[in-house]
C-alpha cells in the first residue's frame, strides 16, 4: 500500500469536507420550499407581522451598525496595539469625558427602542374589532380543539372552573348554545377578517406560537387569554405549534391551520353549524361529553376572567 | 484583625501541615479548610460536571441534526429512560437532557468555576488575608455542593428517572405528578437545588465577610482588584436571591409530595408564580454568572496589555448597577407568559436600561487595549475572545428586549444563540482564561503552551460554528426544546442549519480534549512556574509556590490601586500593589 504523508491525509481530510457541504446544503431539496432563504424570516402572513418585522429590520440594521463599528476597532486595536520591542503602552487610568459619552449614547439609543417598541406593543393589543371571528383555543398534552360560534352567533359561555379532560371548553351542557358551537381539530380562518382567540390549557401551560403569524402567547391553566387577535393578510396552509415545554408529547403538539377566503371559510362553517343548529332543536338534547357529567348547577359567571 | 488572623493561622497550619512529612494522605484532599484546597476540590468536580453537562449538550445536537438516528457508539452506553434499544433518543429522552444539560451547567459548573473555585482561590490572597473569615464553613459549602451533586445525579436512577421539565421546570408541569411523570426525579431536583443554594449561601456568607473584615492594611475598597469586587458583588446578589428559588423550589415539593396546590390552578393555585418567582432568582442569576467572568477578564486583558483597566471607578460602578438593575429585569423572560402586558412593557424598559453597564464595561475593555503593548498569551485569548463573544450575546439581547420582537423570537434558536454566546462566549471563555492565567499560582507549574493553543482554536472555532447559525435557526421560526423539529414543515428546510450546529457541537466536544489532557499532564511535572510568571501588580503573585495555610508569612502592606502597569519613570513596567512607588513618580489617580 503506498505510503500517505501527514499532510496527504489532512488534505484528503479537507476536501472530503468541503464536498460534503454542498451534500448537505442540497438535502432539503426532498422537502417543501419556502420562498425565502433559510437564513432569513419565514414569510409573514399577519398585519401584527408586519410591524414587527420592521422592528426588526430596524433592530438588526442598528446591531449590524454597532457590530461592525466595535469588532473592527477592536480587531484594529488588537492588531495595531500588539507587543513591539522598544514600544511600551500608554499610561492612562481613563478619560471622565468618555465614559459621560458612552453612558449618554446607548442610554438614549435604548430608551428610545424602548419607547418605540412599546408603542407597536400597545397597537398590537388594542381591544380586538367589533367584526373580529371569535375562536375558543383549548389546549392539552398534546394536542388542540378549536371552538367557533355556532348558529347564534355566540360561543356558548364557559366556566373556566370546569375546564378539564370531561369538560373540554367549561361549557355548561344545560346552556342551548353548547350544542351549537362549532368544534374543530384545525384551526380554519379567513383572510382579510380579524380572529380574535380565547386562548385556555387544560392541564399545564401550552403555547400557541406560529412563526408566519409572528405570534406567541401562553395558555395557562385556570386563566382565559383573552387580548391575542390578528388579521391575515393572505391564504396558506401552516402549522399551530406548541412552543412551551409540557411533556413527552410536546415536539409533535401540533395542529394544521388553513388560512382562506371568506367565501370558503363560509363553505366550511355553515353547514357545521346547521347540523349542530339541527341536533340542537330536540327536547332532550344530549350533548356528547355532557351525557356523564353530573347536573351543573346553573353558571352565574358566563366567562371567568382572571389577572395577575 | 486582619493581620492578627493571618499570622496564627499560619504559626498554628504550618506546624498541623509539617506533621505528615512526606505524601499527603487522601484526608487532606477530601477535608481541608484552606481556601486553596477548597478551589481545587470545586475545581475537579466542576470539570467533572463539565464533561457529563457538555457529552448531554453533543447528544442532544445528534438528535437534532440526525432525528431518530441511533447514536454511533455512545448510544447503547446511555441509559434506556433515555434511549430506546437502537439507541437513538427518545422524545422524553430529549427532554431530561435539556433538563440536565441546563441544570448541570448553571448549577455544577459555572457557578462552581466562578464562585466556588476563583472566588476561594481569589478572595483571600488578592486582599491579603490568611484565609476566609470562616474557613469550616468554607468546607461545609464545598461539601453542600458534593451532595447536591449526588442527588441531582441520583434522580437518573429512581423510577420514573430524571425530570423532563426544562432547567426553568415551569408549574404545574413540574407540581403535578400526572403531568410530568416523574413526580420522584422532580422531587430530587428541587432538593437537589435546595442543598446547592445552601451551598451558595454559606459560600456567599463567607466571600463578604472576608472582603468586608479581612483586608490588608492600605486595601481600601478602590483598591481592590475588579475579580474581588466582582465576586463580592456577586455573593450579594447570591444572598438576595438564591432564597428566593429554594422557596420557591420547596413548594414544588410540597405540591408533588403533600398535596398542596401552591401552583395548581384547579387547587386555587397560581402557575405565573413559578415564573415569578423563579426569575426573581434566574434574572439576577445571569448576572451572577456573568460579573465575575466580567472581572476576571478585566484583570487579565490589563496584565496581558500591560496598562491600568481603563476606567476602573466606572468599571466598578457599572457592576453595581448591573447588580441593582438585574433584580427589576426578571419579567423579560415573561412577556408573553400571560403576564399584565403594561407591566411587560415596563420590563422592556428596564431590560433596555440595563444593557447600558454592558456597554459601558464593553468600551472599557477596548480602552484597556487602545496603545496597550499586548502579550499573546493562551489566557489573553480567552479573555480576548470573551470581549468579542459578549459583544455578539449583548446585540443579540436587544431583539428579545423589545416586547414585540419578542412576540415572534421568544422560546426560538434565537434565545438559545443568545444565551449561549452569554454564558459560553462570556463566562467559559472566562473561565478558560483564568484557569490558565492562575494554573501556575495554583499549581505551581506551567500549563502547555501548545495543548493551551490548540484548546483555544477550536473552542474559538467550533463554538461560533455552534451556535452562530442558531440564530437563523431562531429567526426560521425553530422552537427551543423539540426533540425533532422535521416533524414541522416549516422547518424541514432547516435542517442543514442544524448538521452545521451539530458538526460544531461534536468539535466544541472534543475541545475539551486538550484541556483536560494540558491539565493532567502539566499538574504530572515537577513544579517549574516562576512566582510572577506574568509580571503581575497584585498581592497573590508576591508569594512564591507552594503558598502555605495562612498565606502570607507577613502581612503585606498596600500602598496603591491594583493595575499599575507602564508608569513612566519605572524600570519594569509593573509596580506590585505592595510596593512603595518611588518619590520620583507620580501615580494618575484611578
Amino acid at each position: 500500500m503506498k505510503y500517505l504523508s501527514f499532510r496527504r491525509i489532512v488534505s484528503r481530510i479537507l476536501w472530503t469536507g468541503i464536498l460534503l457541504v454542498p451534500v448537505l446544503l442540497a438535502s432539503p431539496a426532498m422537502a417543501e420550499q419556502r420562498s425565502g432563504n433559510i437564513y432569513g424570516l419565514p414569510p409573514c402572513v399577519t398585519t401584527v407581522g408586519e410591524q414587527i418585522d420592521g422592528l426588526i429590520k430596524i433592530i438588526f440594521w442598528l446591531c449590524a451598525v454597532i457590530f461592525v463599528l466595535t469588532q473592527s476597532t477592536y480587531v484594529y486595536y488588537l492588531i495595531r496595539y500588539r507587543r513591539r520591542p522598544g514600544v511600551p503602552a500608554h499610561y492612562s487610568h481613563g478619560n471622565n469625558t468618555l465614559e459621560v459619552i458612552w453612558t449618554t449614547a446607548p442610554t438614549l439609543v435604548f430608551l428610545a427602542l424602548a419607547i418605540y417598541g412599546n408603542r407597536i406593543w400597545e397597537n398590537i393589543h388594542r381591544p380586538a374589532p367589533e367584526n373580529s371571528l371569535v375562536v375558543d383555543v383549548s389546549s392539552y398534552q398534546f394536542g388542540w380543539d378549536m371552538r367557533y360560534p355556532g348558529v347564534s352567533g355566540k360561543l356558548a359561555p364557559i366556566d373556566i372552573r370546569k375546564i378539564g379532560p370531561e369538560n373540554r371548553f367549561g361549557t355548561d351542557p344545560e346552556n342551548p348554545l353548547t350544542a351549537q358551537d362549532v368544534v374543530s381539530n384545525e384551526l380554519v380562518i379567513p383572510v382579510g377578517r380579524p380572529v380574535h382567540l380565547l386562548l385556555h390549557a387544560r392541564d399545564v401551560i401550552h403555547s400557541f406560537y406560529v412563526p408566519e403569524f409572528r405570534l406567541y402567547q401562553d395558555c395557562v391553566p385556570g386563566r382565559t387569554i383573552g387580548w391575542v387577535w390578528f388579521q391575515a393578510t393572505r391564504t396558506g396552509e401552516f402549522q399551530l405549534a406548541c412552543n412551551q415545554l409540557c411533556g413527552t408529547g410536546h415536539y409533535n403538539m401540533k395542529a394544521p391551520i388553513r388560512v382562506v377566503t371568506e367565501e370558503e371559510f363560509q363553505k366550511w362553517l355553515v353547514p357545521r353549524q346547521q347540523k349542530n343548529a339541527g341536533t340542537a332543536q330536540p327536547v332532550a338534547p344530549a350533548a356528547p361529553a355532557a351525557s356523564a357529567a353530573p347536573k351543573a348547577a346553573t353558571l352565574t359567571t358566563p366567562v371567568t376572567k382572571t389577572t395577575l | 484583625m486582619s493581620a492578627s488572623v493571618t499570622a496564627d493561622s499560619h504559626a498554628a497550619h504550618a506546624h498541623h501541615d509539617d506533621h505528615g512529612h512526606g505524601k499527603p494522605g487522601i484526608m487532606h484532599y477530601l477535608w481541608n479548610t484552606d481556601h486553596k484546597m477548597i478551589a481545587m476540590q470545586f475545581l475537579v468536580s466542576a470539570v467533572f460536571f463539565l464533561l457529563i453537562g457538555g457529552a448531554m449538550a453533543v447528544a442532544m445536537r445528534w438528535q437534532l441534526a440526525f432525528p431518530g438516528h441511533s447514536i454511533p457508539v455512545f448510544g447503547h452506553l446511555l441509559p434506556s429512560s433515555i434511549v430506546n434499544d437502537e439507541g437513538a433518543i427518545m422524545p422524553s429522552g430529549y427532554n431530561v437532557l435539556v433538563t440536565m444539560h441546563g441544570t448541570i451547567l448553571v448549577f455544577f459548573v459555572a457557578m462552581p468555576l466562578l464562585i466556588g473555585v476563583f472566588g476561594n482561590f481569589l478572595i483571600p490572597l488578592k486582599i491579603g488575608a490568611g484565609d476566609m473569615a470562616f474557613p469550616a464553613l468554607n468546607e461545609l459549602s464545598y461539601w453542600l455542593f458534593a451532595l447536591s451533586g449526588v442527588v441531582m445525579m441520583a434522580s437518573f436512577w429512581v423510577p420514573g428517572g430524571a425530570p423532563g421539565t426544562g432547567w426553568t421546570a415551569y408549574a404545574p408541569l413540574s407540581s403535578v405528578a400526572a403531568y410530568n411523570q416523574t413526580p420522584l426525579g422532580q422531587t430530587l431536583w428541587c432538593t437537589a437545588l435546595f442543598i446547592n443554594g445552601l451551598s451558595s449561601l454559606t459560600g456567599a456568607v463567607n466571600y463578604i465577610t472576608t472582603v468586608i473584615t479581612m483586608r490588608a492594611p492600605g486595601m481600601t475598597m478602590f483598591r481592590m482588584p475588579l475579580p474581588v469586587w466582582a465576586i463580592f458583588l456577586t455573593a450579594i446578589l447570591l444572598i438576595l436571591a438564591i432564597p428566593v428559588l429554594s422557596a420557591a423550589a420547596a413548594l414544588i415539593i410540597f405540591d408533588l409530595n403533600l398535596g398542596t396546590s401552591f401552583y395548581r390552578p384547579s387547587g386555587a393555585g397560581q402557575p405565573l408564580l413559578w415564573q415569578h418567582l423563579f426569575w426573581f432568582f434566574g434574572h439576577p442569576e445571569v448576572y451572577i454568572l456573568i460579573l465575575p467572568a466580567m472581572g476576571l477578564t478585566s484583570e487579565i486583558l490589563s496584565v496581558n496589555s500591560r496598562k491600568p483597566v481603563f476606567g476602573y471607578k466606572a468599571m466598578v460602578w457599572a457592576m453595581i448597577a448591573i447588580g441593582f438593575l438585574g433584580f427589576i429585569v426578571w419579567g423579560h423572560h415573561m412577556y408573553v407568559s400571560g403576564m399584565n402586558l403594561t407591566l411587560s412593557a415596563a420590563f422592556s424598559v428596564s431590560t433596555m436600561v440595563i444593557a447600558v453597564p454592558s456597554a459601558i464595561k464593553t468600551f472599557n475593555w477596548m480602552g484597556t487595549l487602545w496603545r496597550g503593548s499586548i502579550h499573546y498569551t493562551v489566557p489573553m485569548a480567552f479573555a480576548v475572545a470573551f470581549v468579542s463573544m459578549f459583544v455578539i450575546g449583548g446585540l443579540s439581547g436587544i431583539f428579545m428586549a423589545s416586547t414585540p420582537v419578542d412576540l415572534f423570537v421568544h422560546h426560538t434558536y434565537f434565545i438559545v444563540a443568545h444565551f449561549h454566546y452569554v454564558l459560553f462566549g462570556g463566562s467559559m471563555f472566562a473561565i478558560f482564561a483564568a484557569v490558565y492565567f492562575w494554573f501556575p499560582k495554583m499549581t505551581g507549574r506551567m500549563f502547555n503552551n501548545t495543548l493551551g493553543w490548540i484548546h483555544f482554536w477550536m473552542t474559538f472555532v467550533f463554538f461560533n460554528l455552534t451556535f452562530f447559525p442558531m440564530h437563523n435557526l431562531g429567526l426560521g421560526g425553530m422552537m427551543r426544546r423539540i426533540a425533532d423539529p422535521t416533524v414541522y414543515d416549516c422547518l424541514r428546510q432547516l435542517q442543514p442549519l442544524n448538521v452545521v450546529c451539530t458538526i460544531g457541537a461534536i468539535g466544541l466536544g472534543l475541545a475539551t480534549i486538550p484541556f483536560v489532557v494540558n491539565l493532567l499532564i502539566s499538574l504530572r511535572k515537577a513544579p517549574d512556574a516562576p512566582a510572577n510568571p506574568w509580571n503581575s501588580t497584585t498581592l497573590e503573585w508576591t508569594l512564591s509556590h507552594p503558598i502555605q495555610h495562612g498565606n502570607f508569612p507577613v502581612t503585606p502592606t498596600v500602598y496603591h490601586g491594583p493595575y499599575e502597569y507602564s508608569v513612566p519613570g519605572l524600570a519594569k513596567d509593573f509596580l506590585p500593589q505592595n510596593e512603595k512607588a518611588p518619590a520620583h513618580v507620580t501615580l494618575e489617580a484611578h
